[in-house]
C-alpha cells in the first residue's frame, strides 16, 4: 500500500485515493480541432519515470496534483517528504 | 532401526504433558512441544511423505518449516508443515499424496521409467492423438501432489490488525532479539516478528550455552516492552514500507494478519541451511546439519545410530558432536582434507551407506550435509535490492537498500554469537533513528497535527560491518541427484534443460519446475543456479538469481481474508421490508426490495390507486452557492440558468467523450441551494466528478457539494390517488395541481415530521411524489404514509414492479439502456444537448455526433405477437444472414397493457417508427417486431403524470 | 514490404538437425526441422541417453535483417514464426531485452477464451482458439491446452444480463456460449458456494465450454522452436535503445511521415525496413523511440498461486463483479488473478492488498478453501486502452508496425495476432480480421464496444 502524502491531511494510505492518472490539461472546446480532442481524450505520454497526476483524496474531497516516477512508486516533493530526511 | 528419545534432553518438550494423536489412523506419542515429526521419529516413523513424481520414500531433511519432505494433512487443512507444527493430543495427521497407502504406493513403479520421465517430458509426448489429450491430461493431474481441500469444512475464524512500530524486526535470533532490543531502548516502538514457535533463531538447537543465551535475550526483550509476534511470519515488505505478517498462532482466531507501515524495517531472518546435490541425496537418513541438532536438542530424538558427517564449516561439526554425546557412532568427513561425499546407497526404506570421492564406502544410516547456508533475500529483493554473490563466503548478500531497511544477522555477515549482537544492537539503534525521524517527519507531514513531536535519539556511529567468513563452494558432488525436493527435479534435469537451450535461470526455473514449489526456492535456488552455472561453465555471481518473491512464507487465504464480513448498506425501512415478506436485491452495494410477493400486482395497483417504494439508495447531493447554476450548465447536456426556486428539471450528464454517465432531477430549494439526485450506482462517481470539475477546471466558483444520500430516507408515493394521500399527510403545502404542478418542489411537514423534500416527478409514468425524509424519521412516515393510504388502496411496491412501470413509461435505465459507448443522442436525448452553450463536459464529441447519422439509437419496441417477452439482450438481426443489427434492452410483460413492451437499441437505419425488426431469442427462434410510434407505450401525452 | 529476394542460410549446428535442402528462390532455403518430439523418441533418448537437440541456436547479431520483432514474448514469436511460415521471409530478427516469454506471456494466468460482447472481437479471439487447438501437432510441441470449460459468474441481475448479451452474441458468430443458472453452476463446480445468502449470490454465470488453460511458457517455447527451425534469429538479452527513423515530422526525423530504417541494440546496431512493436508492458516506451504516441496507460495485472492440493475445480471461474477469476493447474494449484490495480505504475513488485482482497473474494466463493496457502504472487505489465482492445497494423511511421495495447487479454490472442500481423507486413494490407483494431480510429471515432464487458475479462 503505497502511502501518499495529502497537503491537506497529511500522509494517508493510497488506498484512500482514487488515482486518476497523469493530468492533461483541457483544450479550449470552442476551438479545439477533433484531433486534438481526441489526442486530449485517449493518447498518452504514459511516461517511465517522473510524472504529475491527480489523485482524489476522499478524506479531504480534494484532487491534488502529485509527482510520482512511474519506474519506482516514489513520489517527489510532496509538502514533507515522510522519508525524505533518511535518504 | 528406529529412532528413539534421548532421556532428558529435548528443551522443547515438557515430558509432564504426553499424549497421543493420529498418523494415518494410528496412534502415536508424543509430549507438549513436541512437533508433529520429532514424534513421529521417536516413534519410529521415519517415512513421512513420498516424492511427487517417483513416489518415493521420502524422510526429514530439515526438521524445519521449509523440509519439503514433512507436508502432512492435519484434518481438513493440507500441506501442514509437519516439522513446524506442533503436535496436539488426538491430533488427526495423515500423510499427502500417497494410494494406497504411504508405506505400499503403487505409483513407486514411475522410478522404473525414470530415465524417460525427463524434466518437460510432457511437452514432447501426449500430442497424437489429439483426441485422446483430455485422458492424457486425467492421468497427469492425479501426480499434482499436496493434500486434499476439504470443501464441506466450515471456513476458520481470521481477523486482521494494524500494529504501527517505529521499527519492525523480522526475525528473532540472536541478532533479532538484540536489535529490537536496542530500538526500544533508543525509545522506538518495536515489533518483532519470528517464524518459530520462540525467539532464539539458531541458539535454540545449540548447546546448552546457547539456549541459555536465547533465554537471556528474550527476557530482555520482553522486560523491554518490545511487542513479541511468535509463529508468525512477515510475508513481505511492499512498497511504502508496507508489511504484512502472518500471525499463525493468535488468541481467538485461527490465524490472523497484520499489517504494518515499517517506519524502519531490521531483516534478520537467520540463514537457511543448503542441501548437497548428490547421488542419493533423498535417501531417508539423509539431513542437514540443522536438522540433527533440532531433532536431538529441541526434541531429545536420535535420529539414527550410525551417521556420516560431511562437514565443511562449524555447524557440521557441532551436529558430529551432538550425535557423538547421544551415543551415536560418527564418521566426520572434513570437506578441508578435499574430500568429497560422491553419493550415497541405500534401501526403499533408509540410506545404508555414503561414498566419499576417495573411494571408501561407509555404513551408515544416518548421512549429514553442513555444505553451507543460503541468504533468504525475499525482504530486502521487496525492497529493490537484487542480492550479490559473495565468492569468498559463497553464498548471497543483499548489495543496496533503502534507509529505511536493515540487515542484522546472518544475512548481514558472520561472526560469533557476541558478534552478531553486537552488531545487531548498533543496527538496532540505527533503525529506531530512522524509524522515529520518519514518525517526526510523518507528524510533520500532516497538517494540524500535534507539532510536538518525539525526539529522535543522536546520530551514533554506523554499525561496523560484519566481517564474512570464507566457506567453501560445494553445491554438487560428481553425482547427480535431487535439487528440488518437493518437484522432484535432479540436478541432470537441469543438465538437460540447459543443453536444450534453456540457459537463463528463469527460463530452467520455469522448464524444470525446480523452485516452484511450496519451499519457494529457500533450499533450492542456489544450488539450481549453481548447477547451471556449472554446465554454462560460468558463475553463480554472473548468472545470478532469481526474483524471490512473496509472501516469504505460504500465507492461508482465510487470514488474508480476514473477517471477510461484506458490508451492507440498507435503508432505515429495511427492517420493516424484512418483516414484510420482501424478496432482497442485491443492487451494488445495497439491499433492496425486489417484490414483496407480486410485482405485476405491485404494479398495477400503482396504475389503479397508489403505491409506495423505498427509494433510498437514490444518489443525493446538496448543491450550495452562487454558482451551482453555471455547474450544472457544466455538467448537464442541457440548460439550467433558468431554472426558477421551486423548479425541478431532469438533466442528463455525459463523460468527455460524450457517453452517457448519468441523470437524474435536480431540485431548486432555494435561490443558492439545490438538491440532485442521481442513479444509485452513479452516486459516489458523481459527487467525485462534481468535485473534480469545480476544482481542477472551475476553481473560482463557489459550490459546496454535500452528499446527504442516507441523511434521508426516500419513498416515492406513486399513483393516481397519491395526491389524496399525501394531502392527507402535509399541512404546509398546497399539494394541489395548481400550487404543486408537475416537475415542481415544495419543502414542509409530512406527518409531522419537518424538513422533508418532495419532488413531484414520475419515472412510474403517474403522478407522484418523491418524498425525502430525515432519516431518522423514514420509518415514521413510511408507515404513516401505509396507515392512511389504506383507505386508498395503497400497497408497496418493489424494483421490478417500478421496472415494469418505467418500462411501460418508455424510460431508459442508464447503463442497462444505454453502454460504454452510448453518445447522448443514442439514447433518445439529442434534443436536450444544448450545443449553443459556450462550454459543457463533452460538448466537441457531443457537436460532432450530432452531425451524425450512423449511430445506434435506443427506441421502443413492440413485439408482433404480444404474448413474447423477448430476453432481454437478445439480439435484434438480418432475417436470413443472422447479421447483428441491435438489441433488447429491457424487455417486460406489461400489466397495464396486457402484452410485451421492450426498450433496445438498433441501427440507425432501423431507428424509424414502424421498422419491422426481427428478434432472436435464445434458442435460435426469431419474432417479427416493430418499432414503436411513442417512447412511450403507456399514457404517451403524460396526462396521468401531469394530473 | 520489400521481399528480400535472397535468404541467408543460417549455420548449421547438429547433423542430424538438417533434413533436407530445398531451392527456393536465388540462394536457396535451408530447412532445418529440429529433432521430432514424441512418445517413441523420449524413449529412444531415454535409452540412448543421447541429449535432446537445442529449442533454439544462438547466433551473433547480424547487421541488417528484412525484419526486426521487438518483443520475444508469445506475439513477437508467433509474428516471426508466421512470416517464415506463411510468407517466406525468413531473415527476421526477435529481440528482446530479458528472456524469451519474460514478460506478460510467463506473467498471465493462461486462460484462454473466445466469448468476447462484439462480433470483431468474437471472430478474432475464436481464430485464436482454433490456432491453439492445432497448435500442439502443427508446432510439435505439447502445449497442454485443456478445455475444460470457462464460467463467468453472475452475482445480480444485471450481471446476468450482461452474460446473456454475450451469450447471444456468441452463438451468432458460432461460439458455444450459453447462460446457466445457479444449480447448473453448481453441478458444474460443486466447490462454489450457490446460496442465496452470501454477500454476493451466485445468481446464474456464462458457460463456455470451449474456454480453458494451457501451459503459456510451453506455447513461446513451441513458437520459439518453430520459429528458429524456420531461419528466424531468437536474440535475448538484447535491449532495443533506439529506432531510427528518417524523414518524419516530428524531431529527430521521427513521427509521423517518417521511415523506419533500423534499430539501435545494446548488442548493436541493425538496419531493418520493418520494426514490430510486440513488446507488451513497454509498448508507448519502444513506440516513443519511433516518434508514435500511443492510447495507452500501462497498469500492473497481479496474480497468485496457492500451494499445489488434489484437483478438485474442474473449470475456469470468473467472477466479474468480485474481480477475481480461478482455475487448478494439472499440477494442483490455483492459479488466481483479478482487475488491474488501481494504479498505473511500471512497477512489478506487487501489493498486499491485491492478496487480501483476492483472498475475500475467493473465499466467499469457495469457503473450502480458506486453509489453503497462498504460495508466490508476481506482476505484469497491462497496456490499458481506452476500449479494452488492441491496437494493431501500420502506424504514421513507415514500416513501424504495431501489435499493442494487449490489456489483460494478449496471451489469448498470441497466435492470431502473430498470424494476422504476419499477414499485414508481409502483403502490405490490413487483414479484415484487425481492421477494427487500427491505431486511427482513437482519433476518427471508431472504439471498439469491448468495455461495456471487460470489467473484468477473464
Amino acid at each position: 500500500m503505497l502511502l501518499v502524502v495529502c497537503p491537506h491531511c497529511g500522509p494517508r494510505d493510497a488506498g484512500d485515493f482514487h488515482y486518476l492518472g497523469a493530468t492533461s490539461p483541457r483544450p479550449d472546446p470552442a476551438t479545439v480541432t477533433e484531433q486534438a480532442w481526441r489526442t486530449y481524450l485517449h493518447l498518452r505520454a504514459n511516461v517511465g519515470g517522473w510524472q504529475h497526476e491527480t489523485w482524489y483524496c476522499r478524506a479531504c474531497r480534494q484532487h491534488v496534483v502529485l509527482e510520482r516516477n512511474t519506474l519506482t512508486n516514489e513520489f517527489r516533493d510532496p509538502p514533507v517528504d515522510p522519508l525524505g530526511g533518511v535518504r | 532401526m528406529t529412532t528413539r528419545r534421548l532421556p532428558g534432553a529435548g528443551a522443547e518438550l515438557n515430558r509432564d504433558e504426553p499424549f497421543t494423536f493420529c498418523w494415518n489412523g494410528a496412534p502415536v506419542a508424543g509430549f507438549s512441544g513436541d512437533t508433529v515429526v520429532s514424534a513421529l521419529l521417536a516413534g519410529g516413523h521415519d517415512v513421512i511423505s513420498r516424492s511427487m513424481k517417483y513416489h518415493r520414500p521420502r524422510g526429514v531433511l530439515t526438521a524445519d518449516y521449509w523440509d519439503p519432505n514433512c507436508m502432512v494433512q492435519v484434518g481438513s487443512e493440507p500441506n501442514v508443515r509437519g516439522a513446524h507444527r506442533l503436535a496436539a493430543p488426538a491430533m488427526d495427521v495423515r500423510a499427502q499424496n500417497v494410494w494406497p497407502s504411504l508405506r505400499h504406493d503403487v505409483k513407486a513403479a514411475n522410478a522404473l521409467v525414470g530415465r524417460f520421465l525427463t524434466a518437460g517430458f510432457y511437452y514432447k509426448t501426449f500430442m497424437q492423438p489429439r483426441a485422446l489429450w483430455p485422458a492424457y491430461e486425467h492421468v497427469l493431474a492425479t501426480f499434482a501432489p499436496g493434500g486434499s481441500v476439504d470443501l464441506d469444512a466450515e471456513p476458520p475464524r481470521c481477523d486482521i490488525r494494524f500494529a504501527h512500530p517505529d521499527v519492525l524486526v523480522a526475525g528473532g535470533g540472536p541478532a533479532g532479539m538484540a536489535a529490537a532490543l536496542a530500538a526500544s531502548r533508543a525509545g522506538a516502538d518495536v515489533l518483532l516478528v519470528d517464524h518459530g514457535h520462540r525467539l532464539g533463531g539458531h541458539l535454540r538447537w545449540g548447546s546448552g550455552d546457547d539456549r541459555a543465551r536465547a533465554a537471556q535475550l528474550a527476557a530482555a526483550v520482553r522486560a523491554a516492552g518490545v511487542e513479541v509476534l511468535t509463529d508468525a511470519t512477515v510475508l513481505g515488505r511492499y512498497d511504502g514500507s508496507w508489511v504484512g505478517i502472518n500471525q499463525r498462532t493468535a488468541s481467538g482466531v485461527w490465524e490472523r494478519l497484520v499489517k504494518a507501515r515499517a517506519k524502519c524495517l531490521v531483516v534478520a531472518p537467520g540463514l537457511i541451511e543448503r542441501p548437497y546435490v548428490f547421488a542419493g541425496n533423498d535417501h531417508v537418513g539423509v539431513m542437514l546439519s540443522g536438522a540433527v541438532r533440532r531433532l536431538l536438542n529441541m526434541y531429545g530424538v536420535v535420529p539414527g545410530e550410525r551417521a556420516v558427517v560431511f562437514s565443511a564449516n562449524p555447524d557440521g561439526a557441532a551436529a558430529a558432536r551432538d550425535l557423538r554425546s547421544a551415543g551415536v557412532e560418527v564418521t566426520v568427513v572434513d570437506a578441508s582434507t578435499g574430500v568429497r561425499l560422491e553419493r550415497v546407497e541405500g534401501s526403499r526404506r533408509r540410506a545404508q551407506a555414503a561414498v566419499l570421492s576417495d573411494g571408501r564406502r561407509l555404513d551408515a544410516d544416518l548421512i549429514v550435509t553442513a555444505i553451507g547456508w543460503t541468504a533468504p533475500t525475499t525482504l530486502t529483493n521487496m525492497a529493490g535490492d537484487r542480492p550479490v554473490y559473495d565468492e569468498v563466503s559463497a553464498r548471497f548478500f543483499p548489495d543496496r537498500l533503502p534507509p529505511d531497511v536493515l540487515v542484522a544477522g546472518g544475512l548481514a555477515g558472520d561472526g560469533s554469537v557476541d558478534e552478531l549482537v553486537a552488531h545487531a544492537h548498533a543496527t538496532g539503534a540505527m533503525a529506531a533513528r530512522r524509524g522515529l525521524t520518519v514518525r517526526a517527519q510523518l507528524r510533520r507531514a500532516t497538517p494540524r497535527a500535534d507539532p510536538t513531536v518525539t525526539s529522535v535519539p543522536p546520530d551514533a556511529d554506523e554499525p561496523v560491518p560484519l566481517g564474512r567468513d570464507p566457506h567453501p563452494a560445494l553445491f554438487m558432488a560428481g553425482s547427480h541427484g535431487i535439487v528440488d525436493y518437493s518437484e522432484d527435479v535432479s540436478s541432470k534435469d537441469i543438465v538437460d534443460a540447459a543443453a536444450e537451450g534453456f540457459d537463463s535461470v528463469e527460463l530452467v526455473k520455469r522448464f524444470t519446475t525446480s523452485t516452484m514449489g511450496p519451499s519457494q526456492g529457500k533450499l533450492e535456488t542456489v544450488n539450481t543456479v549453481a548447477v547451471l552455472a556449472q554446465e554454462l561453465g560460468t558463475t553463480i555471481g554472473r548468472l545470478g538469481t532469481t526474483v524471490w518473491r512473496p509472501p516469504y512464507a505460504p500465507v492461508s487465504l482465510g487470514a488474508l481474508a480476514g473477517r471477510n464480513d461484506i458490508p451492507r448498506r440498507v435503508s432505515a425501512l429495511q427492517d420493516w421490508h424484512d418483516k414484510h415478506g420482501a424478496v432482497p436485491l442485491h443492487a451494488g452495494n445495497w439491499l433492496r426490495p425486489d417484490h414483496y410477493g407480486d410485482p405485476a400486482a405491485e404494479a398495477a395497483n400503482v396504475r389503479n390507486a397508489v403505491g409506495v417504494i423505498d427509494v433510498t439508495p437514490l444518489g443525493k447531493l446538496d448543491l450550495c452557492g452562487p454558482d451551482v447554476a453555471d455547474l450544472l450548465e457544466l455538467v448537464y447536456v442541457n440548460r439550467w440558468r433558468k431554472l426558477a426556486v421551486g423548479a425541478v428539471r431532469y438533466g442528463v450528464m455525459c463523460t468527455e467523450d460524450g457517453i452517457v454517465m448519468d441523470d437524474g432531477v435536480t431540485a431548486r430549494l432555494a435561490d443558492q441551494r439545490y438538491l440532485m439526485t442521481t442513479t444509485s450506482s452513479g452516486a459516489a462517481a458523481v459527487w467525485e466528478w462534481l468535485e473534480r470539475w469545480l476544482q481542477q477546471e472551475r476553481p473560482q466558483w463557489d459550490v459546496r457539494v454535500t452528499p446527504v444520500t442516507p441523511a434521508y430516507t426516500s419513498i416515492n408515493v406513486a399513483g393516481p390517488r397519491s395526491r389524496e394521500l399525501v394531502a392527507g399527510l402535509v399541512d404546509d403545502i398546497d399539494v394541489s395541481p395548481d400550487g404543486f404542478p408537475y416537475m415542481q418542489v415544495r419543502t414542509g411537514t409530512v406527518a409531522g415530521v419537518g424538513d422533508c423534500v418532495l419532488l413531484r416527478i414520475g419515472f412510474t409514468g403517474e403522478l407522484s411524489y418523491e418524498l425525502h425524509v430525515p432519516a431518522g424519521f423514514g420509518l415514521h412516515v413510511w408507515e404513516a404514509l401505509l396507515a392512511t393510504g389504506a383507505a386508498l388502496g395503497i400497497r408497496p411496491f418493489g424494483v421490478e414492479a417500478q421496472r415494469i412501470l418505467r418500462l411501460e413509461k418508455g424510460h431508459f435505465i442508464v447503463g442497462q439502456d444505454t453502454d460504454g459507448l452510448t453518445r447522448a443522442a443514442s439514447a433518445g436525448l439529442g434534443g436536450l444537448v444544448k450545443l449553443d452553450k459556450a462550454d459543457m463536459v463533452g460538448r466537441p464529441e457531443l457537436g460532432w455526433a450530432a452531425a451524425r447519422t450512423d449511430l445506434p439509437m435506443l427506441v421502443s419496441i413492440l413485439t408482433d405477437d404480444p404474448s413474447v417477452v423477448p430476453v432481454e439482450a437478445a439480439q435484434i438481426v438480418e432475417p436470413g444472414t443472422n447479421a447483428i443489427r441491435g438489441r433488447i434492452t429491457s424487455s417486460r410483460m406489461s400489466p397495464t397493457l396486457g402484452r410485451s413492451v421492450c426498450l433496445g437499441q438498433v441501427d440507425a437505419a432501423l431507428a424509424h417508427p414502424g421498422c419491422a425488426l426481427t428478434i432472436r431469442l435464445p434458442g435460435g427462434a426469431q419474432v417479427g417486431a416493430r418499432v414503436h410510434d411513442q417512447p412511450a407505450f403507456v399514457d404517451p401525452e403524460g396526462v396521468r403524470l401531469r394530473g | 514490404m520489400r521481399r528480400a529476394g535472397y535468404r541467408r542460410a543460417v549455420p548449421a549446428r547438429e547433423r542430424d538437425e538438417i533434413v533436407h535442402r530445398r531451392g527456393r528462390g536465388e540462394g536457396g532455403l535451408l530447412i532445418r526441422r529440429p529433432a521430432r518430439y514424441s512418445a517413441l523418441g523420449l524413449l529412444a533418448r531415454g535409452l540412448t541417453g543421447r541429449p535432446w537437440p537445442r529449442l533454439w541456436a544462438q547466433h551473433e547479431l547480424r547487421r541488417s535483417y528484412d525484419v526486426v520483432i521487438v518483443g520475444g514474448g508469445v506475439h513477437g514469436l508467433a509474428c516471426a514464426y508466421y512470416l517464415a511460415k506463411e510468407h517466406g521471409i525468413t531473415n527476421v530478427a526477435v529481440v528482446d531485452k530479458g528472456w524469451l516469454g519474460g514478460g506478460g506471456s510467463g506473467r498471465n494466468t493462461a486462460i484462454l477464451r473466445s466469448n468476447y460482447l462484439t462480433p470483431e472481437g468474437i471472430r478474432f479471439y475464436d481464430r485464436s482458439l482454433q490456432l491453439y487447438r492445432a497448435m500442439s501437432g502443427e508446432l510439435n510441441f505439447n502445449v497442454m491446452f485443456s478445455q475444460r470449460g470457462h464460467l463467468t459468474l453472475a452475482h445480480s441481475d444485471a450481471a446476468l444480463r450482461t452474460m446473456r448479451w454475450r451469450a447471444e452474441v456468441n452463438v451468432l458468430q458460432g461460439v458455444s456460449s450459453c447462460v446457466v443458472d445457479a444449480d447448473q453452476v453448481k453441478a458444474l463446480v460443486p466447490s462454489l458456494d450457490v446460496s442465496p445468502h452470501t454477500a454476493h449470490p451466485i445468481v446464474g454465470a456464462l458457460y463456455h465450454p470451449p474456454g480453458g488453460t494451457i501451459r503459456h511458457d510451453a506455447v513461446v517455447w513451441g513458437y520459439g522452436r518453430a520459429a528458429a527451425a524456420l531461419g528466424v534469429e531468437l536474440h535475448q538479452q538484447t535491449e532495443v535503445g533506439d529506432i531510427v527513423v528518417e524523414g518524419g515530422d516530428g524531431p529527430g526525423g521521427k513521427g509521423p511521415g517518417g521511415r523506419v530504417t533500423g534499430v539501435r541494440t545494446s548488442r548493436g546496431d541493425i538496419s531493418a525496413p520493418v520494426v514490430v512493436n510486440c513488446a507488451a508492458g513497454w509498448a508507448s516506451t519502444v513506440a516513443e523511440l519511433a516518434g508514435v504516441t500511443l492510447p495507452i496507460t500501462t497498469t500492473p495485472l497481479q496474480a497468485a498461486v496457492t500451494e499445489p492440493v488434489k484437483v478438485f475445480l474442474p473449470a475456469v471461474v470468473v467472477s466479474g463483479s468480485l474481480h477475481v477469476y480461478v482455475s487448478q493447474t494439472d499440477r494442483g494449484e490455483l492459479v488466481f488473478g483479478a482487475a488491474v490495480d488501481p494504479v498505473a505504475t511500471y512497477s512489478t513488485r506487487g501489493s498486499l492488498e491485491f492478496v487480501e482482497g483476492l483472498a475475500s473474494n475467493i473465499v466467499q466463493l469457495m469457503p473450502g478453501v480458506a486453509r489453503l496457502r497462498l504460495l508466490r504472487q508476481w506482476a505484469g505489465l497491462c497496456d490499458m486502452t481506452p476500449d479494452y482492445s488492441p491496437v494493431m497494423g501500420v502506424t504514421s511511421v513507415d514500416g513501424f508496425f504495431v501489435d499493442v495495447g494487449w490489456g489483460t487479454y494478449g496471451f489469448k490472442a498470441g497466435p492470431v495476432s502473430g498470424e494476422q500481423m504476419a499477414a499485414c507486413i508481409a502483403t502490405g494490407r490490413t487483414p479484415a480480421l484487425i481492421a477494427p483494431f487500427d491505431l486511427a480510429r482513437f482519433t476518427e471515432d471508431r472504439l471498439v464496444g469491448e468495455k461495456g464487458a471487460a470489467a473484468v475479462g477473464h
